[in-house]
């Protein structure tokens, strides 16, 4: 056949087919918004920089589960598990090297990704080694969040202290700041360093899904058994996507702990574990580029609602997910595209 | 070339039952290379088991598996594909959410381009408009398609599941032509097919399955001659059809 030479990954993750955003009005809209972000500090204060920062650090955890759900087909409800397990770690590691922080840091940073990969890779092995029927992994994977943090709101009281740091049950642990030499990360830095990680993330999930590896994900989420016939192992590829977004929820799990200096069992409780699959679903979920910014809005929706003492913010979330899935089952962000597209093609006919 | 002498495909035995149903009983099975073979039988006769054990979708109770004089039995799917089985199902399971040339870039696992597979391309006229998406073909395109992907893997045998499914007796034929002409060029190929207008235009030899065994091998001229395949197959083939 006529051979398409293959473009460099870079080049390919901004032209390759598995996405939105891959014509120069995409691009163009995201340069935008990158700008904006890059230039918000100079016009909002430390704090509202802070707080966009928070929005914008579930970002890598919500790419990871488009990943796994919307391109692989294997929905998890179990991704807090693995940003509460780095977190965690990040909390247990930097905590007992307050003498040197920057090592501290290093070492948490490595470890808490470790642990959550680890998990991953685990957990993941017996599922998908076993060949677990597709429907079941959600259950599986949301027991493994429940049973976490039950464990997690067990561990209150001295006896379960990894050095110096007391675990500290649902009175949660406090954690020191990502710190770098005399640097610490907090403010417009903790800002940046969140920008820089996001967008990292995701020009990295960009190439994955537009290289052959991704094409062999969607193709597994389309027809496994095809898929195994045509030579792959999907047991290992599924396997690879989905430690892939364990650490990519651990990536989220470092920002949160790191943003807060804090956290609780409660990060994976019901229904904090099924937020993420809410975010995905809401902004489209085979396309990163929309659950990133679906992602956004829906983190400072929450959070606005929740600062201003609403008690239905979770309730208002659900019922947009509900909305959605009647109205939008694809997404809302292919939803209005694709509106966006027929009202060009009608003024053009008219 | 072709080394007619040598056994490509050996199936010693092999033995699967499901529950009380017999559905492969001491099925001995030898491909030469460069054979060209069509496994035929009624419904019921076993063959989607047989395609399965080759396949490895289904372990064997008993028997065993040969590729290239090497032992398959208990190597998975994806291991028999990558040491050169290709393989097609009888129903359509090309990508839907992908163009033609995604779908077989996925099925290149990366690899270079075969001869067979340009050639089968081209004869199946699917090397224009590879960026179609492969709603947009027609079915028996997308049948043919499949054995673009299956060949896009480089096999040494080429194992088809009713390729002709739902096609017009045009496009059968040209599907035949094009697998004869695959064959010629020196690939192994089996065809589990009961379309007996087809296996008579493409078939070098013939194996007949019967109630989980194989009942009669031969040229397609020493098979229809024998009263009892024709009595179990072909008569009551004829019978429906008149």
């Amino acid at each position: 056949m006529p051979q398409k030479r293959r473009p460099n990954p870079l080049r390919a993750a901004f032209t390759g087919p598995h996405d939105i955003g891959r014509t120069p009005p995409g691009w163009a809209l995201m340069g935008l918004i990158l700008l904006g972000f890059l230039l918000y500090p100079a016009t909002a204060s430390a704090f509202s920089a802070t707080n966009v920062a928070y929005y914008l650090l579930n970002i890598p955890m919500a790419l990871g589960l488009s990943l796994l759900w919307g391109y692989g087909g294997i929905l998890s409800f179990g991704q807090v598990a693995f940003f509460a397990v780095a977190g965690y770690v990040y909390g247990v590691v930097a905590g007992n090297m307050t003498a040197d922080p920057t090592l501290g840091s290093i070492l948490g940073i490595l470890a808490g990704l470790g642990a959550a990969g680890l998990l991953a890779l685990i957990f993941g092995y017996f599922i998908f080694y076993a060949r677990v029927a597709a429907w079941i992994v959600p259950i599986l994977t949301l027991v493994l969040a429940l049973l976490l943090s039950t464990f997690l709101g067990l561990t209150a009281g001295s006896a379960w202290k990894v050095g110096d740091v007391a675990l500290g049950g649902y009175n949660g642990m406090n954690i020191p700041s990502l710190q770098i030499g005399n640097f610490i990360f907090q403010d417009y830095a903790f800002y940046y360093l969140t920008v820089a990680t996001v967008v990292l993330c995701f020009i990295g999930l960009r190439i994955r899904v537009n290289s052959h590896r991704g094409q062999v994900l969607i193709a597994l989420r389309e027809d496994p058994l095809r898929t195994e016939l045509l030579g792959y192992d999907v047991r290992l590829e599924q396997l690879v996507a989905f430690v892939i977004a364990a650490v990519l929820s651990g990536i989220s799990g470092l920002l949160y702990v790191t943003w807060g200096n804090y956290i609780t069992p409660s990060v994976t409780s019901l229904a904090q574990a099924s937020l993420p699959v809410i975010w995905v679903a809401v902004g489209g979920r085979d396309s990163l580029f929309a659950v990133m910014i679906l992602t956004f809005l829906l983190n400072q929706l929450t959070y606005v609602l929740s600062s201003a003492g609403n008690q239905y913010a979770l309730i208002i979330t659900g019922v947009l997910l509900v909305a959605v899935m009647l109205f939008a089952p694809e997404g809302l962000i292919p939803r209005l595209i694709e509106l966006g597209r027929k009202a060009l093609r009608l003024k053009e006919a008219t | 070339m072709p080394d007619p002498a040598k056994t490509i495909l050996h199936a010693i035995g092999l033995q699967k039952r499901f529950g009380g149903v017999v559905a492969a009983r001491d099925v001995d099975f030898a491909l030469t290379e460069g054979e060209l073979r069509c496994v035929i039988g009624p419904n019921g006769a076993g063959k989607s088991t047989f395609f399965a054990l080759l396949a490895g979708i289904q372990p064997p109770d008993a028997g065993r598996i040969e590729l290239e004089g090497e032992d398959i039995t208990r190597l998975k799917p994806f291991q028999r594909v990558r040491k050169g089985l290709g393989l097609t199902f009888q129903t359509n399971r090309t990508f839907h959410a992908m163009t033609l040339r995604q779908n077989l870039d996925t099925a290149g696992r990366g690899g270079e381009e075969p001869a067979p597979f340009r050639a089968a391309l081209t004869a199946f006229g699917l090397d224009r408009g590879l960026d179609r998406p492969v709603t947009a073909l027609a079915h028996h395109e997308r049948q043919w398609l499949e054995i673009c992907m299956a060949l896009r893997g480089r096999p040494s045998v080429l194992l088809l599941d009713e390729p002709t499914a739902g096609m017009s007796p045009v496009e059968t034929r040209r599907t035949s032509d094009v697998l004869r002409e695959l064959n010629s060029g020196g690939l192994s190929i089996i065809v589990v097919e009961h379309d007996i207008a087809f296996v008579r235009a493409t078939a070098q030899m013939v194996t007949v399955l019967h109630q989980g065994a194989i009942f009669a091998e031969g040229t397609m001229a020493e098979i229809t001659a024998r009263e009892d395949v024709r009595a179990i197959y072909l008569g009551k083939v004829r019978e429906e059809t008149a």
